[in-house]
């Protein structure tokens, strides 16, 4: 009796595990629908925010073991997988050469990076957000990058000193219920969001770090007197807390809070999926105040990095025209090298009135972080 | 009647189709210690257990102290039998001092009243300056006495014991043997108690029960048993038997050694089987003798010899120390009993009138 | 059976002896144990290098009132998360081994298995089922008109999801100590008119005393490591805090935070200690031990059943229910599973050689612990339960520190990575063989001795072959926890090393459900094997 049932068990636990394994594919992944309420966040980090992609078939970037010109470029991604994988793939066939990526969240991998040091085996860090970016260029870990692949992007989206490039961007905007509001409801700036009117209608994702930017650039623009105020105004109003910024967009859609303040490529995968029946839209502030801000994701070459050649050709290709129109059209970022255009309905990043800032003016994390604790909005 | 503490009838208990105990019944009169004696895997240890409450009975009763606490539809759970028990390996709770251990089954007692109940019982076992200790500071022999305590403290109606003494030394196994029984006389419990030790059983018990693959074989006082076996596998059981076969004849029954003049009431040519101890048989150097003596045996006073008889079979005699024999002494053996001798037909006892010398 | 303790060395006695032997057996204990202190260590020194390096800002953010708020509320949870975890697995074990519960085996199986969910895959489940607006809402809504329930998130979610997902570790320890109880000492109490509810308060929870300590303090331990769990139930620990400061890449301030989830560590271990100096000596009878008679449960073998039931469903049937839902799901549409042979092969290959590697350290280990006690070994003990409280990324970085800097060529290799996972893993393993070892007398190897076999000979020919279930017990677990691991397979694995965790975390990390199911769903499947295999055998021997 026991003998039969340990082989049935058995039995069945194989024949599922070959089951699910088998069942898999090569193709890469369509999501199509989102469960209510459920975090995004990851459980290393706040996760990787991205649209999703949906491209050309992947072949798996991660195995590379035939080293070519000088072994495989090691790229350490703070973004995700299933969003640079595809545009890695082509680059890799492009050129011929070999890319081996770890991903993980940018912190980790900053953070991972800093303690390498000098030792590190990564040749390029590919970062979600300026702010892992400049820690990385603060402890010295970068190379100079030439002239001509700074020259591709405006300068107030790259590192003054040359050590690292943006290669797309992603704007601020509030994203608001169309059942609720319509676009002249909402103020132009940020700061008035601290009305009570506004009572139990926001939605924030503080751990997020794309709003830590943001707030980043309200200490730098406002002070921090006026960050903390319009922190403490907003908790005042009494905001839902969500964990990232795409169950925003959702429960906007769904009514259950009026605004939000996220990115904004996240509509646009809600309207994919969803179609145009999808109650909610963006709305870029006009303002040009801190809910303004535009932010990139960048690349940097490390100094100590033993491919430099190929790194250079990696950060090249991703300035390219086919990459950046990857990211405009998968993505759904700003690409930010001339002649691409925005598509889906973008406006053109020289159309909207932005923040006026540096990139590298966004790297003062800790004292963001610190603001954030003070007034209780994170631990 | 009131003087029987405990009263099995046809008690039966099977595990997965085996009878670990076969329709038993015995009885144990008040003060009185009856030892359960027999091979492992005899049913002793069921039985015990079965009085105890920790096993059912699959049919059968169990009275104590004249109120019915097993049998069919009833069954009454052990904290409220009023049996104590000690365990083979003590189960002295570790997390207890020996106080403690005592104290335990004293339920309803002002502490004053609890305090001198559980001194005088320690003190009785003869370990009370111990009284704060834990278990695993005591040796074998102390523990066994703070179970002994422990299960005495609440006088308990009847006391059961499995195979207490068998954790100890050999050495001492008597010395605490002895101490426990006068311990029990004093104290007049009424205990019964499981042992495979024939010699144990025979000192401790005031009455033994003989137990074989879970019958019943003999209960009855220790002469009764060694020298009255009712069965073969008694008479071998306790131990220092040999036998010898023969045949009835109208005059007595025909043996290798012997004509034994002993009616038994069986027909003539019928086989049987005798019970021999060592001090029924004797033997005289003779050369031209069929026996031969094989081994002297010195046990101080006296001396064992093993002899083999021509049929091969071997015999013990007890012989006084000045008597001495080489082995390879030939022999003539001879039964010396002066008694009749227990005589056996197809493994049960045959009825020859009773030996006088056990009355 | 009295047992003499040993002292190596005895004041008096004419003969002098050295305080240890000399011998092969020696040479390979003290040898992998000096090992394993050092690989112990690794982490604590980075910690201290990192924290030396700590400005006064960092101290002062470590006194803030708001850092010792979240400690205590830290610690609370931990400390809330064992008791009620206690609450379920000793009744849950007392019910499957002592009473007479209907389908007893089945639940003996099913009540461990939880143990195979990863947490950050439970927490989101328990949130998707039970949120605000989750399956349970949607399921009431058209009977009970129910629009909203109340907020799991925070403590209430936090203590559902730890609780139902460690209780199994608890209720494996407290039923292989009650299954190997003599039963004589509960017989015994019953003979004296202590009734069967009686005899459990006063007779077994003490004896239980021992396995009971050990087993939450690993409970307690592993809530204050915890990071998915309180991440995805937006529960602020100590754990967040660590990980706010690696996102504002303040390394000092993280190090010193971590140091102070160090010093936890060593005061529940004191805790511990003080509890147990007594229980050590309720050792177990050593040899087969007679079936105890079964409690006969009557009528409460109802709310039994209930119990049972209740505590099976929510943390085993639910989650696995939900997650296959979400694979069906999204496969009907149109979601495609990637590729998952090469993460299954590497999980197992991580998780496989991991659990031998651990099971080897422990053995070791386990064996100074049980035969030479002492202070050294006793520091022992501490040190290697000394990192447990740790995050994953901390030792993860820890390792990177070294391994980058001073072993470049170990570094992100598959060694590498075993190596944190024993780092990460050791004092599960090590209490596993340890209780095993218990039950194994010392007699039988000093009977070997004395019959001429060398101590390494008598070990091998003698204990080790009784000691097979127990390190097989060991080496289940340490399978089971490596294949759930997540923060130091992402840091540290060769660059392309993908295991189903890491696969979990990349689809989970973007929202594509069904892509993240089906390794979970492998996850738990592979892990459930060898889980199953170690109760059944477990089941045989009882």
């Amino acid at each position: 009796m026991k003998f039969n049932l340990r082989v049935f068990l058995l039995t069945c636990m194989v024949f599922s595990v070959l089951v699910l394994t088998a069942c898999g594919s090569a193709a890469t992944p369509v999501p199509t629908d989102v469960p209510t309420d459920v975090p995004v966040e990851s459980p290393t980090e706040a996760p990787a925010e991205e649209a999703t992609a949906t491209s050309a078939p992947t072949e798996p970037v991660t195995d590379g073991d035939a080293p070519a010109d000088g072994g495989a470029l090691v790229v350490y991604s703070g973004r995700s997988e299933a969003l640079v994988g595809p545009i890695i793939a082509q680059f890799s066939e492009a050129t011929g050469i070999q890319v081996e990526v770890r991903y993980g969240s940018t912190a980790e991998i900053a953070a991972t990076l800093l303690e390498e040091g000098a030792n590190s085996p990564a040749d390029v860090f590919f970062a979600q957000d300026p702010g892992g970016l400049g820690a990385v260029a603060k402890e010295g870990l970068f190379a100079e990058l030439p002239e001509e692949t700074l020259a591709k992007v405006p300068a107030e989206f790259r590192s003054p000193s040359g050590l690292w490039v943006g290669i797309s961007a992603r704007a601020r905007i509030v994203v608001y219920n169309t059942d609720a509001l319509k676009p002249e409801d909402l103020p132009a700036d940020i700061a008035d969001f601290t009305d009570p009117k506004w009572k139990g209608k926001i939605g924030w994702a503080p751990t997020n770090g794309s709003f830590q930017a943001m707030l980043t650039a309200m200490r730098v623009v406002w002070g921090e007197e006026k960050a903390k105020e319009w922190l403490e105004g907003i908790q005042a109003n009494e905001p839902k807390v969500f964990d990232g910024n795409a169950p925003i967009v959702e429960a906007v859609g769904a009514g259950e809070i009026e605004v939000g303040f996220v990115n904004h490529y996240y509509l646009y995968r809600f309207l994919k999926e969803q179609g145009e029946g999808f109650k909610a839209r963006n709305q870029f502030l006009t303002g040009g105040g801190p809910g303004s801000l535009v932010m990139v994701a960048g690349a940097g070459r490390l100094a100590n990095g033993k491919n430099e050649a190929n790194a250079i050709k990696f950060i090249d290709f991703m300035l390219s025209t086919v990459a950046q129109q990857y990211f405009a059209g998968q993505t759904y970022e700003y690409p930010l090298v001339e002649g691409v255009n925005t598509q889906g309905g973008l406006t053109p990043l020289a159309e909207l009135k932005r923040l006026e800032i540096d990139m590298v003016d966004l790297d003062d994390l800790a004292g963001t972080t610190k603001l954030l604790q003070e007034t209780g909005v994170l631990p | 009647m009131d003087s029987i503490a405990v009263q099995c009838c046809n008690l039966s208990k099977n595990y997965h189709d085996t009878r670990a105990v076969s329709d038993v019944s015995l009885s144990v009169a008040k003060g009185e210690i009856l030892a359960l004696l027999g091979p492992s895997g005899c049913g002793k240890t069921t039985t015990l257990r079965l009085i105890a409450g920790f096993e059912k009975p699959d049919s059968g009763q169990i009275e104590v102290a004249g109120k019915p606490i097993a049998g069919p539809g009833l069954f009454v759970s052990p904290e409220r039998r009023g049996v104590g028990m000690v365990f083979q390996d003590y189960a002295i709770f570790p997390h207890l001092t020996v106080f403690q251990n005592v104290a335990y089954g004293l339920k309803g007692q002002s502490p004053a009243q609890m305090r001198d109940n559980v001194l005088m019982m320690l003190k009785l076992v003869g370990i009370e300056r111990f009284q704060g200790r834990y278990p695993h500071e005591l040796s074998g022999g102390e523990r066994q006495r703070v179970a002994l305590a422990r299960a005495l403290a609440p006088h308990p109606v009847l006391l059961l014991m499995d195979e207490p003494f068998s954790s100890l030394d050999a050495d001492l196994r008597v010395q605490v043997r002895e101490q426990v029984r006068g311990i029990l006389k004093s104290t007049q419990a009424t205990a019964i108690f499981v042992t495979h030790d024939q010699e144990e059983a025979l000192y401790m018990g005031d009455r033994l029960a003989i137990f074989r693959k879970g019958r019943l074989e003999q209960a009855g006082r220790p002469e009764e048993v060694f020298h009255a076996p009712a069965t073969r596998f008694v008479a071998e059981f306790m131990g220092g038997t040999d036998f010898l076969t023969g045949q009835v004849t109208d005059d007595g029954i025909l043996t290798e050694l012997g004509l034994l003049p002993q009616k038994v009431g069986l027909p003539t040519g019928a086989d049987v089987e005798i019970a021999l101890r060592a001090d029924d048989v004797g033997f005289e150097p003779q050369a031209q003798g069929k026996a031969m003596v094989l081994e002297r045996m010195f046990r101080g006073a006296y001396n064992v010899y093993r002899l083999r008889l021509p049929s091969g079979r071997l015999v013990h005699t007890l012989q006084p120390h000045v008597r001495l024999f080489k082995p390879g002494t030939r022999a003539r053996v001879y039964v010396s009993a002066g008694h009749d001798l227990a005589v056996f037909h197809d493994g049960r006892a045959v009825s020859p009138p009773q030996p006088s010398h056990i009355r | 059976m009295q047992v003499v303790k040993k002292t190596p060395f005895e004041p008096g006695r004419r003969d002098f002896r050295l305080p240890f032997d000399l011998n092969g057996m020696t040479l390979v204990l003290w040898g992998t144990a000096a090992l394993v202190a050092v690989a112990l260590l690794l982490p604590v020194v980075y910690l201290t290098v990192r924290a030396l390096g700590a400005g006064s800002e960092a101290w002062q953010g470590l006194f803030r009132f708001r850092t010792l708020e979240t400690l205590a509320r830290t610690v609370w949870l931990a400390v809330v998360v064992t008791g009620a975890s206690a609450a379920i697995a000793v009744p849950l074990a007392w019910l499957t081994t002592r009473t007479d519960l209907p389908l007893r085996r089945l639940w003996a199986v099913l009540t461990p298995l939880p143990l195979v969910i990863p947490s950050y895959v439970g927490a989101y489940l328990f949130v998707s089922a039970f949120g605000p607006r989750g399956l349970l809402q949607q399921i009431l809504e058209p009977v009970f008109g129910v629009t909203r329930l109340p907020e799991i998130y925070g403590f209430p979610g936090a203590l559902l999801a730890l609780t139902l997902l460690s209780y199994p570790y608890l209720l494996l320890t407290v039923r292989a100590a009650l299954s190997k109880m003599d039963p004589a000492f509960e017989e015994a109490s019953r003979s004296l008119g202590q009734d069967a509810w009686g005899t459990f308060w006063r007779v077994t929870m003490p004896l239980l005393r021992p396995a009971l300590g050990a087993g939450c303090l690993l409970t307690a331990l592993y809530v204050l490591r915890d990071f998915g769990v309180v991440a995805i139930m937006r529960y602020n620990t100590f754990t967040r805090v660590i990980y706010v400061s690696y996102t504002t890449f303040d390394r000092s301030q993280a190090a010193l935070l971590a140091l102070v989830l160090v010093a936890i560590t060593l005061f529940f271990l004191a805790l511990e200690a003080r509890v147990m100096s007594q229980a050590r000596h309720f050792q177990a009878a050593a040899g087969p031990v007679r079936p105890t008679t079964l409690v006969a449960l009557g009528p409460w073998k109802w709310p039994a059943l209930a119990f049972c039931g209740t505590v099976v469903f929510t943390s085993l049937v639910l989650p696995a229910g939900l997650l296959f839902y979400w694979l069906v799901r999204g496969l009907g549409a149109g979601e495609t599973i990637p590729r998952l042979e090469l993460a299954v092969w590497n999980s197992v290959l991580a998780s496989g050689l991991g659990a031998i590697a651990i099971v080897l350290a422990a053995l070791p280990m386990a064996i100074l612990v049980v035969r030479r006690p002492g202070r050294i070994t006793r520091l022992l003990e501490r040190l290697t339960y000394s990192t447990f409280a740790l995050p994953g990324i901390v030792i993860a970085l820890a390792l990177v520190f070294f391994g980058a800097n001073h072993v470049p060529q170990l570094y992100q290799t598959l060694p590498m990575l075993l190596l944190a996972y024993g780092i990460l893993f050791l004092p599960q393993a090590v209490g596993a063989v340890r209780a095993s070892l218990l039950q194994i007398h010392p007699n039988l190897e000093e009977a070997a001795r004395s019959l001429g076999r060398s101590p390494l000979q008598a070990f091998f020919g003698v204990t080790f072959p009784l000691l097979r279930p127990g390190l097989a017990a060991g080496a289940s677990l340490a399978f089971l926890t490596i294949m759930k691991e997540l923060p130091a397979t992402l840091i540290l694995a060769p660059i392309g090393f993908k295991t189903l965790a890491t696969g979990v975390w990349a689809a989970v990390s973007e929202a594509f459900f069904a892509q993240a199911a089906a390794p979970a769903l492998l996850i738990i499947l592979m892990s459930s094997l060898p889980m199953t295999f170690f109760i059944l055998n477990e089941q045989r021997i009882d």
